[in-house]
């Protein structure tokens, strides 16, 4: 492999395996986005690692010009954990998808976060299972048709954000498919965070779930659909820029507010803090549904916590520094010897 | 005679499941099979008979509401193909050590792994061996038509609860997938709870108001293993239930011992053989477990050679040996990876295997 890190583009990261995805599908977006920002994070090709489960984001690693590891249904997770603490130079990164990473993979991906591996995950979210031909997955909101609820859902559906951040997550990312700017930013600020970093893509399957985001991204909602959470930035949304978040007086909850309404001034609206590590506003953040809020796009949670494998690394030096045996003579010369003669 | 319709193995084995009386489906969506689900939720049952349909978040989970409702006495089942399969084994294994009744279907793909989505019959071993831990067998029946698809979901369902053990329908994607006409059942009503109180009131949590924990444990080695002989002696018991198919047997000089889509592939193989004067037949296991020994030892020891053809690397032709005892000569032949042998194949096969290898 090309060795040199700073000649590297995107064009060496783009593999020559014909792509299997559906013309229109968002995930040709989110690989592009990938593939854009992989020359930025100074790693040698073959330090680099895409892992998969099973699904249509699953094939990432087919189409990103790394190493790669197509692996089992739901168990990205726990192989990119064996890969990372084998391996500690790996930057790893996960394509998963919202079967994949939230059913059978539910388990594996709340205990990733909580031990803080130092993983990448990007979640392609098209709220349906795609690759067995549109089944409801565990995003599927409420109440929707599809071919296995004939007569709507009658599951609450989860918001991956929200676990994310419950489990004990440190990073938490939201971005669209169709905005690939706002995608690298995020990977980016992942490729940066130490632990395990989780970015949430909201992709549009065109067959089996088509326009399922178009309620936050169709063009005369967008402005008042989406925020762009930024580090240091008051959280302004809208067309002119003049709606903002508060917290509501006597509760802990956010409202919608706008600039000269009500004496409402830029004072009033919350700054965004990714690093602080009090979860409520993030978890309020990740939360937000629209029409009723923005929904959160950006950096929402980006917080500094001891990594897995620093932690593991640690107790092992510990360990040898205290051990009366450095080598194996010091083993075998431990406890009662004989002279055989 | 029943109703007469056009349809796909696996749409065929939801219809039956409804036909059936069956209480519960759960299952994961995967390929070759996500049909059965969706064609049960296209039927709505629910509306129909009161059969509930519920997609689980994995094939862990379906294989453990099928623990559960099981515990009651229902009739429930699930359906997956072979990696699904797999993970399913360790419930499996569970339902056999607690003797409970259910079916639990695999149309089998190409493995290992990942591996294909083609037709295969590579989970012989997984099925007919256990496959999950411990010592413990699963009533195992393989369909080689969309008939049959439906004829074995109530046979499935009589054998479980006859024997309290899983009964497993092991299908493949070709049979799955494809379309022939078939004679559905008459439709067998759902049990009433009074019914399955009388029936299973022994041992399901509808039955006696005594204390029962249904448990595969037994901390006590000794009581352990008498639960182990108990499970032994059924399994004894079972034998009798083997079922096979003898086709053009009674002359012949050859043996073809196939199941599923293999034998289908192998009638065909006769007829060209018998057109070059070569005197073949077949022997069609449809209980893979119970393995048709007894029956494939009167057969088969008659003949000059044995050829087992399968869509594998060679799994059934050990138990072909062991029944025939190694008295004639007995050779594998098949494709896998998720490839249909041919007839042409199979014949040159026996040609090359068994009689040239004479």
């Amino acid at each position: 492999m090309e060795n040199d890190v700073n000649k590297l583009t995107k064009e060496d990261f783009v593999s020559a395996q014909m792509v299997k995805w559906c013309p229109g599908c968002g995930d040709h977006f989110i690989i592009a986005s990938l593939e854009s920002i992989l020359p930025q994070l100074g790693k040698k090709k073959e330090d680099l690692l895409v892992i998969s489960g099973i699904g249509c984001s699953s094939r990432s690693p087919y189409y990103v010009n790394t190493y790669g590891f197509h692996g089992i249904h739901g168990r990205a997770l726990p192989i990119a954990s064996g890969a990372k603490i084998a391996n500690p130079n790996l930057s790893v990164w996960v394509t998963t998808g919202d079967g994949d990473c939230l059913a059978i993979g539910g388990n594996h991906f709340i205990h990733c976060l909580r031990r803080n591996m130092d993983i990448k995950v990007i979640l392609y979210n098209n709220q349906i299972y795609g690759l067995t031909k549109g089944q409801y997955s565990p995003t599927t909101p409420m109440g929707k048709i599809t071919k296995t609820s004939p007569m709507g859902t009658i599951e609450e559906p989860f918001n991956p954000g929200e676990l994310a951040i419950g489990a004990g997550g440190t990073f938490f990312a939201r971005a669209l498919d169709v905005n690939p700017k706002l995608q690298m930013e995020v990977m980016l600020a992942a490729a940066k965070h130490k632990g395990t970093a989780f970015m949430e893509v909201l992709q549009n399957c065109v067959i089996f779930n088509n326009g399922a985001h178009a309620y936050i991204n169709d063009k005369e909602f967008k402005a008042d659909r989406q925020i762009h959470l930024e580090d240091g930035k008051p959280m302004l949304f809208g067309k002119n820029m003049d709606k903002g978040l508060k917290l509501c007086k006597n509760s802990t909850k956010l409202e919608v507010v706008t600039l000269g309404e009500n004496n409402i001034t830029i004072d009033d609206i919350l700054v965004h803090n990714p690093h602080q590590e009090d979860r409520g506003v993030h978890l309020m953040l990740a939360q937000m549904k629209a029409p009723e809020y923005p929904v959160a796009m950006g950096v929402i949670r980006d917080v500094d916590k001891p990594v897995y494998s620093e932690l593991l690394e640690g107790q092992i030096a510990e360990a040898k520094q205290k051990t009366k045996f450095h080598c194996v003579q010091d083993l075998l010369n431990s406890g009662n010897t004989w002279n055989v003669e | 005679m029943g109703e007469l319709r056009l349809m796909k193995g696996n749409e065929v084995l939801a219809e039956a499941a409804i036909r059936a009386g069956v209480d519960g489906y759960f299952g994961y969506p995967i390929t070759p099979q996500s049909e059965v689900m969706e064609t049960l939720m296209l039927r709505k049952p629910w509306e129909e008979t009161g059969m509930v349909v519920l997609q689980a978040e994995s094939e862990v989970a379906s294989i453990n509401m099928v623990y559960g409702g099981a515990a009651c006495g229902k009739k429930v089942m699930t359906s997956s193909s072979s990696p699904g399969y797999s993970l399913m084994q360790e419930g499996i294994s569970y339902l056999a050590g607690a003797e409970l009744p259910c079916v639990i279907i695999n149309v089998s793909r190409g493995g290992p792994g990942l591996g294909t989505i083609q037709p295969s019959q590579a989970d012989y071993f997984q099925v007919t061996k256990g496959g999950g831990h411990g010592d413990y067998h699963v009533i195992a029946l393989a369909p080689n038509s969309v008939q049959e698809m439906s004829d074995f979901m109530t046979l499935a369902f009589d054998l479980a609860f006859k024997y309290r053990c899983p009964a497993v329908i092991l299908s493949d994607g070709a049979i799955g997938q494809m379309m022939e006409k078939v004679y559905l059942s008459d439709f067998v009503p759902r049990r009433t709870e009074e019914q399955i109180r009388k029936d299973c009131g022994e041992w399901c949590t509808l039955g006696s108001k005594r204390h029962n924990v249904i448990t595969s444990l037994e901390l006590d080695s000794v009581v352990m293993e008498q639960r182990n002989i108990a499970l032994m002696k059924k399994y004894a018991e079972m034998q009798k239930e083997a079922r096979y198919e003898a086709y053009m047997t009674d002359d012949a000089d050859y043996l073809f011992v196939a199941f599923g889509t293999a034998s289908r592939i192998c009638k065909k193989s006769i007829e060209m053989a018998r057109e070059k004067g070569i005197k073949a037949g077949l022997f069609r296991p449809i209980t893979l477990y119970p393995f048709p020994t007894k029956a494939l030892y009167e057969i088969g020891t008659k003949m000059k050679g044995i050829l087992s053809v399968e869509m594998n690397a060679g799994q059934m032709v050990e138990d072909v040996k062991l029944a025939v005892e190694c008295k004639v000569p007995v050779e594998w032949a098949g494709r896998n990876g998720g490839i249909i042998p041919s007839p042409d194949e199979v014949l040159e096969a026996l040609e090359t295997k068994i009689i040239g290898g004479k």
